[in-house]
């Protein structure tokens, strides 16, 4: 396997910005064991030597198929989860090796909306408990948290931030609807005073009102606090809406990473192609052609070879199968404005008609020929 | 208002035809500490033989709960169903024996929820799983079971069934656990599918291939669908018609058309408004304004009265039923009440002509 080279943004885009992480070949395996004794029979390569930057005070969309690493990755940087290889610097160091203070520090200045807001959140405690818990143990002396009447009020606080009622800091989670124990997450991240959040799937379980509130109230605090989000969502016109450069994730690695405006006008990797295709139009009377993808996603115990998108790629089977998508993984390229795309194949992403069903206007004679293009 | 649709096809709308579930006046609510939570407190819907029904609203209005109790998985205590029926197959799902609704449940309505990992057994396999369901609901022996469970996986889509059966959840991605799900469901023909939003923990090409999928099963056997949604895209794209919840009650119905391209209450229309798109990209998004209402003090008006942009002095006393405007659209606001024709040709001009 060639190694693919570091998806630094190129020095020629403009606005390159100072980078507040740095994400270096990261690698993090999980160990798949069998028999009595748990003997490790493979890995799970959930991340799989990934690079990428994200800016300070920018929003740094992820997106990918159900499984492939984005969790994960956000865990890893947030040492929830340990790295197998490679390297995550803030502001130059590698806070892979924090110990201690710069550790402790580190748990306050970098947060995280958890995915699962029925799992994240501890049953037997009143949300005052949830959130104060993380504000003692980040209380100083400058910040009086340690005092539990400042600490109540903060959450008080925080709990109208996100839209809920003061007084429901004294219910249990079990008594909220989905969405509003989201929104409790929200608030516990927030109420830290983080300079980094990694959102996972911070919206996904909200009604669109709600939605556009948290997703108003993320780009405001974004705005009074310079912070800097990873942001992850499945739901593709949100990530549009919120991010400045998006990095979409296949199968433990990223294949793609572009300005949000020139991902969506002009996706290059046949993946995010597929992506975009795929997602539903809220009018009724749109009924674009999909581009549907075959088969199963291959496990990332046992990724395919060369190219990990080989096996359900259109454009490979559009080309005739050539045999470099199978034998050599696509080290990521530049094709100009720091648009990085991780295919052998890319300049022909363009030309092809499948890139045209994002738009809606495939003709109905290429919905006879190619070979990918179903119905919607 | 015109319509572009053919007449024909609301013959089978809800209401009319051959109605498979009608739920009438609803009403769940819960002991809290702090008094009583009205979480479902008056939602009437109906769903015909084979039809696709969305139920959409905000966080918190009373779906999930709606969904669990038609298939009376609320826990009594905490939970009291204060009032309604739950009419399925002319039979009222409120008055049988516990007995009689655990043949039921997993039979004739199956139910598929957001988190499939939660639903399912971690410590057995899929198959110990399918084939448990399938000899509670049908006349068959342990191997006639597994067997209806591959064709089960099989019909779903999940490559080699067969070794599949033998695997557990977390051996299988979220997408395929999800099948799992709905293999489980439908392995017993139910009449009625509840799925509580199927596809949210999904990507958008595992979330086509599920919808495909359940509405391709549907319409091979002819169960109907009541789909749990925060998705307006999907929405336009599974179902035939929407009920809208606000605070607990359905406060408009109609086809998707109607209700996504005129929606009639002031709360679809707020709730349509806020969806992103790439035009509002650095302009902050539309919101409705405002808090849902405290559960204990529920403004005694229309419930979306503190938050309605349309609202004038009837609102804050006076609520309306859902007033029904014919070809099974109906609209739970005043302005629908006759006797404010005047300020419902004011409130129709904003959104415009769709067409
Ligand atoms: N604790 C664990 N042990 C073993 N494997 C794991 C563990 N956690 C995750 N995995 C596996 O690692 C891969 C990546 O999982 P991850 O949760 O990061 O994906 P994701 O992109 O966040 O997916 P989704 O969109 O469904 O949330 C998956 O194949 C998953 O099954
Ligand atoms: N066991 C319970 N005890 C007390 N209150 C409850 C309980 N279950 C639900 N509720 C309340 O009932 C209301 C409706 O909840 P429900 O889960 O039906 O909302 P939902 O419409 O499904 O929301 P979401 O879209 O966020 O999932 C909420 O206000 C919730 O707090
Ligand atoms: S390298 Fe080949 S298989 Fe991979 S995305 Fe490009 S064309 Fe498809
Ligand atoms: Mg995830
Ligand atoms: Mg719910």
């Amino acid at each position: 396997m060639t190694q693919p080279a570091s998806l630094a943004p190129s020095p020629a885009a403009p606005d390159a910005e100072l980078p507040l992480i740095e994400v270096e070949h990261l690698k993090t395996y999980y160990p798949i064991r069998a028999g009595i004794i748990r003997r490790t029979v493979g890995q799970v390569k959930a991340v799989d030597d990934v690079s990428f930057q994200i800016r300070k005070g920018e929003v740094f969309g992820l997106v990918g198929e159900s499984g492939c690493g984005k969790t994960t990755l956000g865990r890893t940087l947030l040492r929830l989860e340990k790295a197998t290889a490679g390297q995550v610097k803030m502001e130059g160091r590698n806070i892979l090796a924090f110990k201690g203070d710069d550790l402790k520090a580190l748990r306050r200045r970098i947060q995280v909306i958890f995915q699962d807001p029925v799992g994240s959140l501890n049953p037997r405690m009143p949300v005052s408990d949830i959130i104060g818990e993380g504000l003692m143990a980040q209380a100083t002396a400058e910040n009086g948290w340690a005092d539990r009447t400042a600490r109540d009020k903060r959450t008080g606080d925080y709990l109208e931030v996100v839209g809920l009622r003061r007084d429901y800091a004294r219910r249990y989670p079990h008594e909220f609807s989905g969405g509003q124990r989201q929104r409790i997450g929200i608030a516990r991240a927030l109420a830290l005073d983080p300079e980094f959040v990694f959102a996972d799937e911070p919206v996904s379980a909200l009604d669109v009102s709600i939605q556009s509130q948290i997703l108003n109230l993320m780009s405001d605090l974004r705005e009074q606090f310079n912070l800097t989000y990873l942001f992850v969502a499945h739901n593709l016109s949100v990530v549009q809406y919120i991010s400045d450069r998006v990095g979409v994730m296949y199968l433990g690695k990223i294949v793609e990473v572009a300005d949000v405006a020139d991902l969506y006008a002009h996706p290059r990797h046949p993946y995010t192609v597929a992506l975009l295709s795929a997602v539903p139009d809220p009018d009724p009377r749109v009924r674009k052609k999909r581009l549907v993808l075959h088969g199963d996603v291959p496990s990332p115990a046992k990724p395919p070879t060369g190219c990990r998108f080989h096996t359900r790629c259109w454009l490979r089977e559009q080309l005739g199968n050539p045999e470099q998508c199978s034998a050599e993984d696509p080290a990521p390229r530049d094709m100009g404005g720091g648009h990085q795309v991780a295919c052998h194949f890319a300049e022909q992403v363009s030309k092809s008609v499948a890139s045209e069903t994002i738009h809606g206007v495939i003709a109905s004679k290429t919905q006879e020929t190619g070979p990918v293009v179903a119905g919607a | 208002m015109t319509t572009d649709l053919d007449p024909g096809a609301h013959a089978l709308r809800a209401g009319v035809g051959d109605v498979l579930l009608d739920v009438r006046d609803l009403r769940t609510h819960f002991k809290v500490m702090d008094g009583l939570v009205k979480a479902v407190d008056g939602v009437s819907f109906s769903i015909r033989r084979g039809g696709r029904l969305a139920l959409v609203g905000e966080s918190g209005c009373g779906k999930s709960v709606t969904a669990l109790t038609i298939m009376r998985l609320i826990d009594q205590p905490p939970g009291l169903i204060a009032g309604g029926e739950i009419m399925f197959n002319g039979r009222d799902l409120l008055k049988l024996s516990d007995q009689e609704i655990r043949k039921i449940r997993g039979g004739q309505i199956a139910m598929i929820f957001q988190e499939p990992m939660t639903s399912l057994n971690p410590v057995l396999t899929v198959g110990a799983q399918l084939t448990e369901a399938i000899l509670l609901h049908q006349e068959t022996d342990k191997k006639g079971a597994r067997r209806i469970a591959q064709t089960a996986l099989e019909d779903v889509g999940v490559a080699d069934a067969k070794r599949r059966l033998d695997q557990y959840p977390h051996e299988l991605s979220g997408g395929m656990r999800q099948r799992v799900m709905i293999a489980m469901a439908l392995s017993c023909n139910p009449a009625l599918i509840i799925a509580d939003e199927p596809t949210t923990a999904l990507d958008v090409t595992i979330q086509r291939q599920i919808l495909e999928l359940i509405k391709d099963i549907q319409t091979r056997t002819g169960a109907a669908l009541l789909l749990i949604t925060h998705d307006l895209g999907v929405v336009a794209e599974t179902v035939d018609d929407v009920a809208v919840m606000y605070a607990g009650r359905v406060v408009e119905t109609g086809s998707v058309e109607e209700v996504l391209l005129h929606p009639r209450h002031p709360y679809t229309r707020g709730l349509l408004e806020s969806i992103p798109s790439q035009g509002k990209r650095g302009k902050p998004l539309s919101v409705i304004k405002g808090m849902v209402p405290n559960p204990f003090r529920m403004p005694p008006g229309c419930k979306f009265q503190p938050r309605c942009p349309y609202q004038w002095g009837e609102c804050a006393t006076g609520e309306a039923p859902l007033i029904s405007l014919g070809e099974g659209i109906s609209s739970r606001c005043l302005l629908h009440d006759p006797r404010f024709r005047d300020r419902l040709a004011a409130y129709d001009t904003p959104m415009g002509d769709p067409a």
